[in-house]
């Protein structure tokens, strides 16, 4: 069943983080998508924020991941844009994160999609002609 | 004097590069998927991990080779501690352990936002200390005060995308193929910079921001193609020359900013994205018109490289700063730490 949130601007943002992570429960796995320049990587860090991370979450595009600590807890943030094929995923060792049981945030996820566990969340940041937003979040099984 | 002869490598992302230092000179600097490509033939995978293992060897008999020394006259061997991807870094790393142990000689354990930095100091002119750096590239954006080869202050860094990130993401958007940075920036030459106008991004201090000079570029684009679908073809030099020209200003506008705080008026610029025509000229004429003086390195060691972890490494020789086994990689190294 999908769920859906609006966001009418950036101070919509923590709301939407809350509502995101009691959306979530227990799902570990955030497939994020949505198109270039709509906030993925701001709406990831406003969860981050939610979640105590103190360190500065920035775009792992060039790195892949980011890695942050969050009071015991471990947040890995990905940004798969620039991977051109699944073995270059295998390669970065992406199962090792996914298996890791840790908050996986993953930005541009499709080319990993035969990776995914069954179970994971789909999450997808629309943008509206008039600048509003919308969060439609999925629970994927 | 004694000579100090060490290996460094380097595979903190994509490529893996080994390098060999003599008494600070750069004796060679091979980085995978170009020299080894050539001389061992087949493809060279472009990615991580399972690529390093395989180019590791290789590369380094190269570097070894072409400087024409043995192993038996390493004096140390260095390599990335980070930051950088894990699985990337713990080949490198696991490498130069092996080596330093079975040859019995120092590890050293280079930072690799250090070593872009220090990557100055391999060919002349070198700066004096102390000098600012503005480090760019995909991944990162970081302003920084250097007084001595060891002495880093971080005074900004990007709260979002790095700069060339900024230029490869904006470039898809208008069309562009990923990376888009070295095509926007020859598209650029032949724009107009002044036709459109994207607004500079407010952020306090010396930090950098980049994702909503992205969003706005994403809005007009938005607006344009409603009304003519091909308004991104019709104006894609003065696109790129806007887009160029405000990325630019928002890196210039932090280094004057900079100037202004320090009071140090000696600017280099490190990373790939040193060799954006934009950036270098804009440098360039702001620092003429100020009488202040540029260092801007030789492109192969602004690029992730191996040399440059060769020339942070002969630093930390001479100054006795060894690392020992228990060395481990860290993905998220700060700047100031070694």
């Amino acid at each position: 069943m999908k769920s859906t949130y609006d966001l009418s601007g950036p101070e919509d943002l923590a709301a939407a983080a809350d509502w995101l992570l009691r959306e979530a429960g227990d799902s570990k796995i955030w497939c994020i998508e949505g198109p270039m320049g709509v906030g993925k990587t701001t709406l990831i860090a406003s969860v981050c924020s939610r979640l105590g991370v103190e360190d500065a979450v920035s775009s792992p595009t060039y790195g892949l991941v980011n890695e942050y600590r969050a009071g015991g807890q471990t947040v890995y943030h990905f940004d798969l844009y620039r991977l051109k094929s699944i073995g270059e995923a295998l390669d970065m060792g992406i199962e090792t994160y996914l298996d890791s049981g840790s908050l996986c945030l993953i930005e541009w996820p499709e080319i990993i999609q035969p990776l995914l566990p069954l179970a994971y969340l789909q999450i997808t940041l629309r943008i509206f002609e008039d600048r509003t937003r919308q969060l439609i979040c999925e629970h994927v099984c | 004097m004694p000579q100090t002869t060490i290996l460094a490598i380097e595979s903190s992302c994509d490529d893996t590069g080994a390098a060999v230092i003599r008494n600070g000179r750069l004796l060679s600097n091979v980085v995978a998927g170009q020299a080894v490509h050539e001389q061992y033939g087949g493809v060279v995978p472009e990615l991580a991990s399972r690529a390093h293992q395989e180019n590791i060897i290789p590369v380094v008999e190269a570097a070894l080779n072409q400087a024409g020394v043995t192993l038996q006259e390493l004096d140390a061997v260095a390599c990335t501690r980070g930051p950088g991807l894990m699985g990337a870094l713990l080949v490198g790393a696991s490498f130069a352990k092996g080596l330093a142990l079975c040859l019995d000689i120092p590890l050293l354990g280079i930072n690799h936002m250090q070593a872009h930095i220090l990557a100055h100091f391999i060919d002349e002119p070198k700066p004096a200390f102390p000098f600012l750096c503005l480090t760019v590239s995909g991944g990162h954006t970081q302003l920084v005060q250097l007084n001595s080869p060891s002495d880093f202050i971080l005074l900004g860094q990007t709260r979002d995308d790095a700069a060339g990130e900024a230029f490869d993401k904006i470039g898809k958007l208008l069309g562009l193929p990923y990376p888009a940075g070295p095509v926007l920036d020859k598209l650029a030459q032949n724009g107009n910079p002044g036709r459109f106008d994207f607004p500079e991004p407010q952020v306090a201090g010396l930090d950098f921001s980049f994702s909503g000079l992205k969003t706005s570029v994403l809005y007009f684009l938005q607006a344009e193609i409603k009304q003519n679908p091909d308004f991104v073809q019709e104006n894609l030099a003065d696109l790129c020359a806007a887009v160029q020209h405000r990325i630019v200003q928002i890196l210039l506008h932090k280094f004057k900013k900079a100037v202004q705080q320090t009071g140090i008026t000696r600017l280099a610029i490190a990373g790939g994205v040193s060799a954006n025509s934009g950036l270098r000229n804009g440098l360039l004429q702001l620092a003429e018109s100020q009488g202040w003086q540029t260092f801007i390195p030789a492109f192969a060691y602004c690029t992730d490289n191996a040399g440059m972890v060769a020339m942070a490494a002969h630093f930390r020789y001479l100054a006795g700063d060894f690392d020992d086994q228990t060395l481990l990689p860290d993905p998220r190294l700060a700047l100031t730490a070694t």
